[in-house]
């Protein structure tokens, strides 16, 4: 009885691991740049003397970072197509930090409803303007160091910018989305979209600069997919 | 004229160049894109002066000017109901308090509804229309304007209806330029046509002014048309080639695209105000000869 019972439970914690194993999937990949990388503009800070004061060495535009690897920084890559089902955002908030008069990050991704945690780390106002196309835009004011406020975007919406009015060159961009399923490329160029169902997606690289590029991918058994981006001039 | 009315007559011309000067500090809260840069109104930042730092340079600026203008217009009223017997003075004095009434909260508003197009665009007309009046306040207390009386011409009624024609394509013109300035990826085509319209039109009133003999007290303020006229077409072609060029770092307007911008929305309006006074003085010196 007690083996049987055994043999049963075993059978099940198997299938399941199993069945988890199949539908965990993930697509990983890289965007690479092809091509000379675009010098770095420098940014002219003299508009406010406290965030220049922060940057004595100067400092570059942040809208193309070419990395050490030949690789994009910045890259948003989400799954475009091919989902079904309804995904709850979490209550867990995605911070958006304003630091050094830049924003950081740069790039982010959101779920629809997902609350953003808006700081102001510097000792300098800033405004914070979204300006979504499918969610109310707002423009909040941030006149002191430490000041957090909460906003979400209620719609999904690649990308939605947000700017500072008081200091022209910042400015980021947030990926809003009804399902997780996304990623940010960092210092390396790499992503990996995680947890991924099995299936066939269209997978979709968002810059800045270079615009879009999508892919069409099947996830297999083994439950891996690679995707390679090239962006350039 | 007594000194109570020359007092009053100095002061709207004072007052004229504030609101130039006003519609230029303007011209560079759009033309920097930094009218957002303070979210709320009439406080800024929940302040009645917030550091002047990147963006809230200018727009508070704009603010604290258009404060100043919107004062001195309630002065000017008092002088005007204190040394001016003409109702119809007194009746513009007040539309100018209205207006500067008006032109406040469709600035609060277009502030916090984030630069809605209807409300922005009616705020650069407003302002446009405000500086007219207060310039015509100016005009129509000066000594020239009391001395006046007009005199019969043939070709007086012809020339006034030329200069309204020309008047309309700049206010037409005003409205197309403020369409463009808040949607920079339109197309300038309507701009093009009407400053091809004021240019023939501006010519066309100079040369009558220098044609005929008896309008000879409308020579220089016809020259002075064309000259702006001009002078404004060749800051319009520089103005789009700065804003459509692919000279923006990070999306950021240049210096030179920053200056010309704003130089030229300020020459529409003193186009425009010279137009306004064109009319005015035309009517006041010259009137139709009876037929014979």
């Amino acid at each position: 009885m007690i083996c049987s019972w055994n043999r049963a439970t075993l059978t099940a914690l198997l299938l399941t691991l199993f069945a988890t194993q199949a539908q965990a999937a993930s697509v990983s990949g890289s965007a690479s740049f092809q091509g000379q990388a675009p010098a770095a503009e420098p940014i002219k800070m003299e508009a406010d003397p406290s965030c220049k004061a922060l940057h004595a060495d100067g400092i570059a535009a942040d809208d193309v970072i070419v990395n050490a690897n030949g690789t994009l920084k910045n890259v948003f890559v989400y799954v475009k197509e091919g989902l079904s089902g309804k995904y709850e955002a979490p209550k867990t908030p995605v911070t958006l930090d304003q630091k050094g008069c830049m924003y950081t990050p740069k790039v982010l991704g959101v779920m629809a409803g997902q609350p953003i945690e808006i700081i102001n780390s510097d000792s300098t106002l800033h405004n914070v303007h979204a300006l979504p196309k499918n969610s109310p835009q707002f423009n909040l004011g941030m006149p002191l160091q430490g000041m957090k406020i909460k906003k979400t975007l209620a719609k999904p919406e690649v990308m939605v910018k947000v700017k500072c009015d008081v200091h022209p060159w910042m400015a980021s961009y947030i990926g809003v989305l009804d399902h997780p399923f996304y990623a940010v490329t960092g210092e390396d160029g790499s992503f990996e979209i995680k947890d991924l169902p099995a299936g066939t997606y269209v997978i979709e690289a968002w810059h800045e600069k270079y615009g879009t590029q999508t892919q069409s991918i099947t996830i297999d058994d083994s439950g891996k997919s690679d995707v390679a981006f090239q962006f350039g001039v | 004229m007594n000194p109570a009315q020359r007092l009053t007559h100095l002061f709207a011309v004072a007052l004229t160049l504030g609101t130039l000067m006003l519609i230029a500090a303007g011209g560079l809260v759009t033309s920097t894109e930094s009218g957002l840069s303070v979210p709320d109104w009439p406080l800024s930042y929940g302040q009645f002066f917030p550091p002047m730092v990147g963006g809230v340079r200018f727009e508070h600026s704009h603010r604290m000017i258009a404060g100043a203008i919107g004062v001195l217009t309630l002065v000017l009223a008092a002088l005007v109901h204190r040394s001016e017997q003409r109702r119809w003075i007194r009746a513009l004095s007040l539309a100018a308090c209205v207006l500067v009434l008006v032109q406040a909260v469709l600035g609060g508003l277009t502030v916090i509804h984030l630069l809605p197009l209807a409300i922005s665009v009616t705020h650069a007309c407003v302002a446009q229309s405000f500086l007219c009046v207060i310039a015509s306040i100016a005009l129509t207390t000066s000594n020239e304007w009391r001395v006046s009386s007009p005199t019969p011409v043939t070709g007086a009624s012809a020339l006034g209806r030329l200069e309204l024609i020309t008047l309309f394509f700049v206010f037409a013109q005003l409205v197309a330029g403020a369409l463009l300035r808040h949607r920079p990826n339109s197309r300038p085509d309507a701009h093009i046509i009407l400053g091809a319209l004021i240019v023939l039109h501006a010519l066309l009133v100079w040369i009558k002014t220098v044609r005929v003999p008896h309008w000879t007290k409308l020579r220089v303020h016809g020259a002075m048309l064309v000259t702006l006229v001009l002078g404004q077409v060749a800051l319009g072609i520089a103005s789009l080639v700065l804003t459509r060029s692919a000279s923006r770092i990070e999306g950021l307007p240049s210096t030179a695209e920053v200056l010309t911008t704003t130089a030229h929305q300020t020459l529409g309006a003193a186009i425009l105000m010279t137009m306004v006074l064109l009319y005015l003085r035309s009517r006041r010196f010259y009137r139709e000869a009876p037929a014979a």
